[in-house]
């Protein structure tokens, strides 16, 4: 019995310990706006300051190059919403025509489209910068969206999906009952794949909401910015992380606590999408379709 | 409606697996025909190229008297009930019925009066707004019967419709497609594994074995006049008796030799099988259906051959009682054999043909309920010899 309270305990205290190294650096940050430069360094790191100093720290953000953070923000909206809504369109027939389709070449696209999912991103951002140049794209906003439209991922996850959790018994019923390929895929097929849509919705949006290297490479002008490009501009620009910038950061008003505002709302559109398509990845959504 | 034929329809899959060979068949307009056979015989994919989900590599597939050999499956017009009832399940039982009439853009007043008919008919009138998951297997399956019937169409194609119910429901859906069928009078092709399924409910039962058509004809055609070993095998449960024999000539007459025991031929039994005097001191395969054995304490007078033996199981059914029995007599080890022992999955047995032929030979036999044989045993068993069945032992082929 003692020898399994103290088990028990050991337990405990593990989780305990490793719960607190990895909260403490979140708690750190969302209280980091509530006090001042000064009271960040100088007080206890868990002290809530005043929500006064996360409203001024908002409106130096806000009035920074004038309303430069609101733009960042809206411009990753349209760029990861529109990469989505392409990413989206062809993930889902691509997947199923992989998955149910027999045609020539079908595991050829497969393995290419592995392959390629598995590189990573930022190995491709110099040959894709040559072909944007090429194409006389460098600078504008589908210089951003186009190449991440293309996602692997997302063919790869429709693919399993639908190789894995429809019955093929389901769309011959659809052929018998009248349905054409075009048919039986938005009549059936499509509907079916709710969970999936929900899915690569997601992954391509954080990917898209997160992508850095390509948008810092291809786009010049700082109103086109998306968020990421924006924040290390923005730290970039913050004397106490870069002092070559000098000034004392009274310049541009921006200092620590204005940058952790600045980092935890690029979070929360992340956030609302992960909680809206969670809903929407019922699991069941096929129950009563085949006897099992 | 339509009649529906095979001519000559192979399937070859492109490892060279020769699903179907040659298939001849026609299911004259209105008729309920029977596929059966054990699994991978070809049966379902006789009825995929039929609904046009299989392609055809050679012969041809008629629908009334249209080629359809390279048609789509939603240009030919026929229905189809899957063993898994392939219901949408995104759609409630009313759109699942409707799906086939919205793509064929029937007008909504016409689905609707259509779909309400095939409920009630169905008994489904309570559950058209329940999706397939709030519903039970049987209802399940009649929605996927509902789906078939508003369409109407040239023919309905039924692939083991029943197999995942149990087996109360499945004798009640059996007779209800059976009667729905004859009200409506649709070309059917029914697919089942199941003997009893065919017997009960096809006009004509097709028996397929390895791709190739057995025998086509009526249940009691099927049942009593087997052209080869393997149907007579297949059909009735429980299975024929199968033993190794003799022919023999005696005193004038023709013997069967069945390990000790002798019967002597009767001149109607030489009359139905012509071929068997030439099989004189060769030897035959000898079937026996279990109904065609009796306890013979059970019965009159000694007109009957005698096969003794001894009870090792009774099941009694209360109206009869199956007694499995052993003699001393040799069972017949074809391929047919083993190809029926793995079909129903009897290892046991086919454990003991592994070892070789086995010196003694189990029987079953249909008793009255009156037996008063317990297990253990010894038994006299009386043979009605007029419903004997003699196959080659060679080709299996019945003499």
């Amino acid at each position: 019995m003692g020898i399994r309270l103290l088990g028990l305990g050991a337990r405990m205290a593990i989780l305990l310990v490793f719960a607190i190294f990895f909260i403490a650096p979140v708690l750190w940050l969302i209280l980091a706006p509530t006090k001042s430069d000064n009271a960040l360094v100088t007080s206890s790191p868990f002290s809530f300051g005043s929500f006064h100093n996360v409203a001024q720290a908002w409106n130096h953000l806000d009035a920074y190059s004038d309303h430069l953070y609101r733009r960042w923000i809206a411009n990753t909206l349209i760029y990861s919403l529109s990469a989505t809504a392409i990413t989206l369109a062809i993930s889902i027939p691509a997947g199923y025509g992989l998955a149910l389709g027999k045609f020539w070449g079908r595991k050829l696209i497969l393995t290419l489209t592995l392959v390629v999912m598995i590189m990573p991103a930022a190995s491709l951002v110099l040959p894709i910068f040559l072909e944007l140049n090429a194409l006389h794209l460098i600078g504008s906003v589908f210089s951003v969206i186009l190449p991440f439209s293309f996602f692997p991922f997302g063919i790869y996850l429709a693919y399993i999906y639908y190789a894995t959790s429809i019955p093929s018994e389901l769309l011959d019923a659809a052929r018998v009952d009248g349905c054409g390929e075009w048919l039986t895929f938005r009549r059936v097929a499509l509907p079916l794949a709710k969970p999936v849509v929900a899915l690569v919705f997601f992954f391509s949006f954080v990917a898209n909401w997160n992508n850095f290297f390509l948008p810092y490479v291809v786009l010049a002008d700082s109103n086109q910015y998306p968020i990421t490009v924006g924040l290390s501009n923005l730290l970039a620009s913050t004397p106490s992380f870069n002092p070559a910038v000098g000034g004392g950061g009274q310049s541009v008003n921006i200092f620590k606590p204005e940058l952790a505002l600045a980092t935890l709302l690029a979070v929360i559109p992340v956030a609302i999408v992960f909680l809206l398509s969670q809903r929407a990845l019922v699991r069941g959504t096929l129950g009563g379709a085949v006897k099992q | 409606m339509a009649r529906v034929a095979f001519e000559a329809a192979s399937k070859v899959y492109g490892d060279g697996t020769r699903a179907l060979d040659k298939l001849d068949l026609a299911i004259e307009d209105g008729e309920f025909m029977v596929l059966v056979g054990p699994s991978g015989c070809g049966k379902t994919t006789a009825l995929r190229m039929l609904a046009g989900l299989e392609d055809i590599t050679d012969g041809v597939v008629r629908i009334g008297e249209r080629v359809v050999n390279g048609l789509s499956p939603k240009s030919r017009d026929i229905a189809m009930v899957f063993q898994s009832y392939a219901l949408y399940p995104h759609l409630t039982a009313y759109d699942n019925i409707a799906f086939a009439l919205r793509i064929k853009k029937v007008p909504k007043d016409e689905i609707r009066r259509r779909v309400e008919e095939a409920a009630r008919i169905l008994g489904l009138v309570a559950l058209l707004k329940k999706k397939p998951r709030a519903l039970s297997g049987g209802q399940r399956q009649r929605v996927a019967m509902g789906r078939a019937i508003v369409r109407e169409p040239q023919a309905f194609l039924m692939d083991e419709p029943l197999s995942n119910l149990d087996a109360k429901l499945r004798v009640k859906m059996r007779a209800d497609i059976k009667k729905i069928q004859t009200n409506l009078g649709v070309t059917t092709l029914y697919v089942t594994h199941d003997q009893v399924e065919a017997m009960t409910m096809g006009h004509r039962v097709a028996v397929m074995r390895k791709g190739e058509l057995q025998q086509v004809a009526s249940p009691e055609d099927l049942y009593h006049r087997p052209l080869n070993m393997f149907v007579g095998g297949f059909i009735g449960s429980p299975a024929m008796n199968m033993l190794e024999a003799a022919v023999e000539r005696r005193n004038g007459s023709f013997e069967i030799v069945v390990g000790e025991a002798r019967f002597v031929l009767a001149q109607e039994t030489l009359a139905a099988h012509p071929q068997l005097p030439a099989y004189e001191n060769r030897s035959i395969v000898l079937g026996i259906r279990p109904e065609s054995l009796e306890d013979a304490a059970l019965v009159d007078g000694d007109h009957h051959p005698r096969l003794r033996g001894d009870a090792e199981l009774r099941e009694a059914l209360g109206s009869e009682m199956l007694v499995h029995f052993s003699i001393a007599a040799r069972p017949a080890v074809t391929d047919e054999v083993r190809e029926l022992a793995e079909d129903v999955g009897d290892d046991r047995t086919l454990e003991h043909l592994a070892e070789g032929v086995p010196a003694h030979a189990t029987l079953v036999g249909r008793f009255s309920a009156d037996t008063r044989v317990r297990e253990g045993d010894s038994i006299e068993v009386a043979v009605y010899e007029r419903a004997l069945h003699f196959f080659d032992r060679e080709s299996g082929l019945a003499l």
